[in-house]
C-alpha cells in the first residue's frame, strides 16, 4: 500500500486550533514550556493575549485551565502525553472531570513515539487512566485530516476531552469528512475477522489488511478515532458477522482499546474469541521508533503476522 | 459608622457559627478546627467585601470565592446559607445520604459554590485561572481563595503562586488560614513553611499579616486590596484553630470533631450569649 501526503501531526493540530481560534474568541492556549513544539507558533503570533506560557508545571496548568473554563474560556493544553495525564492525574480527575470543565487536553508524542527517550517519556496507560475519569471523551485521530476535523469537533462540544496524537509524520489515509465524536469508521468489509485499531496503528493495519486481501483473506477493519465513548453498535454488528475480533493499539494491552472492546462485547452478550495486541505490561524499551514498533510487532509485518497467527489458531481450534 | 459595620459583621459571624452547629447536630461530626478559624474572614468576604448576589449566583460580573482547603466546607455552607443562597433547612442535611452539602464542596450540587475542592493544593491554580479569564474579559470581578496552612506543603500551590505573580494578577487575593495546626500537630513541626509571608513575597506577591479572627483587622486589610498594583495579594491570617469553641481553641485534636448532643447544646448556648452581647452593643 502506497501512502502519500505525509503531514506533521503536531503542526497539523496546532494549525487547526489556530484556525478555530479565529472564529471563537474564547479559545485560549496554555503551555507548559510546550507551546511551540505543539504547533502553536502561529497562534502565539496572532493571539498573544490568549496564549499563557506557564513553564513546566503541568499540575498547575490543568488547574489554571479549569479556572479559565469557569469564566467561559475554552482552554487547550498540549504537551508530552505522560505529562498531561499521569503527572497531573488528580487535577485532571477533580478540576476537569468532577468539575465538568470545558478543557481540551492534548497528549502529543503519545505511545512510544518518543521511542529513544525511554519509558519516562512513553505514554502507554493514558487511555486506561483517563477513561476512569467519568465524563471525559478520549480521541485518537488516525490521519492528518482526522486530526483537523477532531479539533473542530472537540472545540464544538462542551466538556473535558483528552486527545492523543503522535510525533512522526503521518500520511493522509481517508477522504476528509466531518468528525463525529463516538463514531468509528469501517475501512474495509470482510468476513474473516473484525480488526479494530486506533490512532497510529490504523495505518500499519491498513497495510497488513491489504496484504491479507491479496491472499484472499477479507478482514473487516474498523478504525476508532474515538476511544471513549466507544462505538458499540459498529463493533457489535461487525463481530456478530465475523465471529472473532482482534484489537491493535500503541498502548498497554491491558486497560486500553482492547479492554474497552472486550467489555463492550461482554455487556452486549457477545462471546467470541478475542486477541488483544499492543505493548505488554512492562516498561517499554528504547531505540529508534520504527525498530521499537517492529520489536513489539506493531509495524505492518507484525500486525500481518499477528492476524495470520490468530486465524491459524482459530482454525486449529475448530 | 465603621464601628457599626464591625459590630454587624461580628454578629453575622456568630450567626454563621450557629449555622455550623446545625450541621454538627445533623451529622455528628465535621472539620470544626479550620471552619471556625476561618469563619470571621469568610463572613467578612460575603457580607462586606465581595460583590455577589445570592438571587443570581451565576451573575457574570460577580466576585468569586473558592475554598482551596475544602475540608472546611462547613464554613462555606454556613456563610452561603446566612447570605441567602439556599434555605437554612438544607444545613440540617449535612452528612446525610445524597446531601447537597458534601463533606467537601461540590459546585454542581449547590448554588454559590464556584469550584469542587477538597483535594489539597488545587484551589490556588483554579483561582489563578479564574483571575486570568476575568481579566481577559476586562471584568471588574475579583477572585478570593482561602488556603490552609498545612496545605502549603502541596507543591502545586507554588506552581500557582509563581503563575499568579508572573501574570500580575492583582484581581486575585489568597488568604492563608494560619492557625498553625494540622492533623499531626504543629504545622512548623510537620513541615515548616514559615515564614509564609516572606515566601510569597519572594514569589512576587504583595503580603500583609493580620489577626484573622479580629474583624477590625480583617476589614482594614480588605479595604486595602489590592495591596500593590500588578501583584496578587496574600493575607497571612494568624488565627486560632476552632475559634469560638472554647474547649477546642488552639488544639490540633479539634481538626475534626465528633460532638455529642450535649457538646452542641453547650456550644450553641455560648454562641447565643455572644450574639446577645453584639445585639446589646447597638
Amino acid at each position: 500500500m502506497k501512502f502519500d501526503n505525509y503531514m506533521d501531526p503536531r503542526k497539523t493540530f496546532g494549525k487547526a486550533v489556530t484556525q478555530e481560534a479565529e472564529k471563537n474568541e474564547d479559545i485560549v492556549v496554555l503551555s507548559a514550556d510546550s507551546g511551540k513544539s505543539s504547533g502553536f507558533g502561529e497562534f502565539i503570533e496572532k493571539y498573544p493575549d490568549r496564549y499563557f506560557e506557564c513553564g513546566i508545571m503541568e499540575q498547575g496548568v490543568i488547574g489554571i485551565s479549569s479556572g479559565l473554563a469557569t469564566t467561559g474560556k475554552v482552554p487547550v493544553f498540549c504537551a508530552i502525553a505522560p505529562f498531561v495525564t499521569a503527572r497531573p492525574f488528580e487535577m485532571f480527575r477533580n478540576d476537569l472531570g468532577y468539575m465538568k470543565q470545558n478543557v481540551k487536553v492534548v497528549g502529543r508524542n503519545c505511545g512510544i513515539t518518543y521511542s529513544d527517550l525511554g519509558a519516562t517519556h512513553h505514554s502507554l496507560e493514558d487511555f486506561a487512566i483517563v477513561r476512569m475519569i467519568p465524563g471525559v471523551t478520549i480521541l485518537a485521530p488516525q490521519d492528518p485530516y482526522e486530526i483537523e476535523e477532531a479539533v473542530k469537533a472537540m472545540l464544538s462540544m462542551n466538556g473535558p476531552v483528552y486527545m492523543r496524537i503522535g510525533n512522526p509524520k503521518i500520511p493522509v489515509l481517508f477522504e476528509r469528512e466531518p468528525f463525529v465524536i463516538g463514531k468509528g469508521r469501517k475501512i474495509t468489509e470482510g468476513e474473516a475477522l473484525t480488526l479494530i485499531t486506533t490512532g497510529s496503528m490504523t495505518m500499519a493495519a491498513m497495510e497488513a489488511v491489504e496484504r491479507l486481501e491479496e491472499e484472499g483473506i477479507q478482514v473487516e477493519h474498523i478504525g476508532m478515532p474515538t476511544v471513549w465513548p466507544i462505538d458499540a453498535e459498529l463493533i457489535c454488528d461487525s463481530v456478530k458477522k465475523t465471529g472473532r475480533v482482534m484489537t491493535i493499539e500503541e498502548h498497554y494491552i491491558k486497560g486500553g482499546l482492547g479492554t474497552i472492546v472486550m467489555e463492550t462485547l461482554n455487556d452486549n452478550g457477545i462471546n467470541v474469541p478475542i486477541k488483544m495486541h499492543g505493548i505488554p505490561h512492562c516498561y517499554a524499551s528504547n531505540g529508534p521508533y520504527n525498530e521499537l514498533m517492529a520489536y513489539y510487532k506493531l509495524d505492518a509485518d507484525g500486525v500481518y503476522g499477528g492476524i495470520k497467527e490468530f486465524l491459524k489458531n482459530e482454525e486449529g481450534n475448530k | 459608622m465603621r464601628r457599626e459595620t464591625i459590630r454587624c459583621l461580628k454578629e453575622t459571624a456568630a450567626k454563621c457559627r450557629l449555622n455550623v452547629v446545625r450541621m454538627l447536630r445533623a451529622s455528628g461530626h465535621g472539620h470544626i478546627g479550620g471552619t471556625y478559624s476561618s469563619i470571621d474572614m469568610v463572613t467578612a468576604l460575603y457580607f462586606y467585601k465581595m460583590n455577589v448576589n445570592p438571587e443570581k449566583p451565576d451573575w457574570e460580573d460577580r466576585d468569586r470565592f473558592l475554598l482551596s482547603a475544602g475540608h472546611k466546607s462547613m464554613v462555606q455552607y454556613a456563610v452561603l446559607a446566612e447570605k441567602g443562597y439556599f434555605p437554612k433547612e438544607i444545613l440540617d442535611t449535612y452528612g446525610h445520604l445524597h446531601s447537597k452539602l458534601a463533606g467537601h464542596p461540590n459546585m454542581h450540587k449547590l448554588p454559590g459554590v464556584e469550584a469542587s475542592t477538597g483535594a489539597l493544593g488545587h484551589g490556588l491554580s483554579i483561582a489563578t485561572g479564574m483571575a486570568m479569564g476575568l481579566r481577559l474579559d476586562k471584568k471588574p470581578s475579583k477572585v478570593y481563595t482561602i488556603l490552609g496552612d498545612g496545605e502549603l506543603a502541596e507543591g502545586s500551590n507554588w506552581e500557582a503562586a509563581a503563575a499568579a505573580a508572573h501574570y500580575k494578577l492583582d484581581n486575585l487575593t489568597a488568604i492563608v488560614d494560619f492557625n498553625g495546626l494540622q492533623i499531626s500537630g504543629k504545622v512548623t513541626d510537620v513541615m515548616d513553611f514559615t515564614p509564609i509571608g516572606d515566601k510569597f513575597r519572594e514569589f512576587g506577591w504583595a503580603v500583609r499579616e493580620i489577626d484573622g479572627n479580629n474583624m477590625d483587622e480583617i476589614v482594614e486589610a480588605f479595604d486595602a486590596l489590592p495591596f500593590e498594583e500588578g501583584k496578587p495579594s496574600m493575607i497571612v491570617a494568624h488565627t486560632v484553630k476552632a475559634k469560638g469553641l472554647k474547649e477546642g481553641e488552639g488544639k490540633a485534636s479539634y481538626h475534626y470533631w465528633n460532638p455529642s448532643k450535649e457538646d452542641c447544646d453547650a456550644l450553641e448556648k455560648d454562641l447565643m450569649e455572644q450574639l446577645r452581647g453584639y445585639e446589646d452593643e447597638i
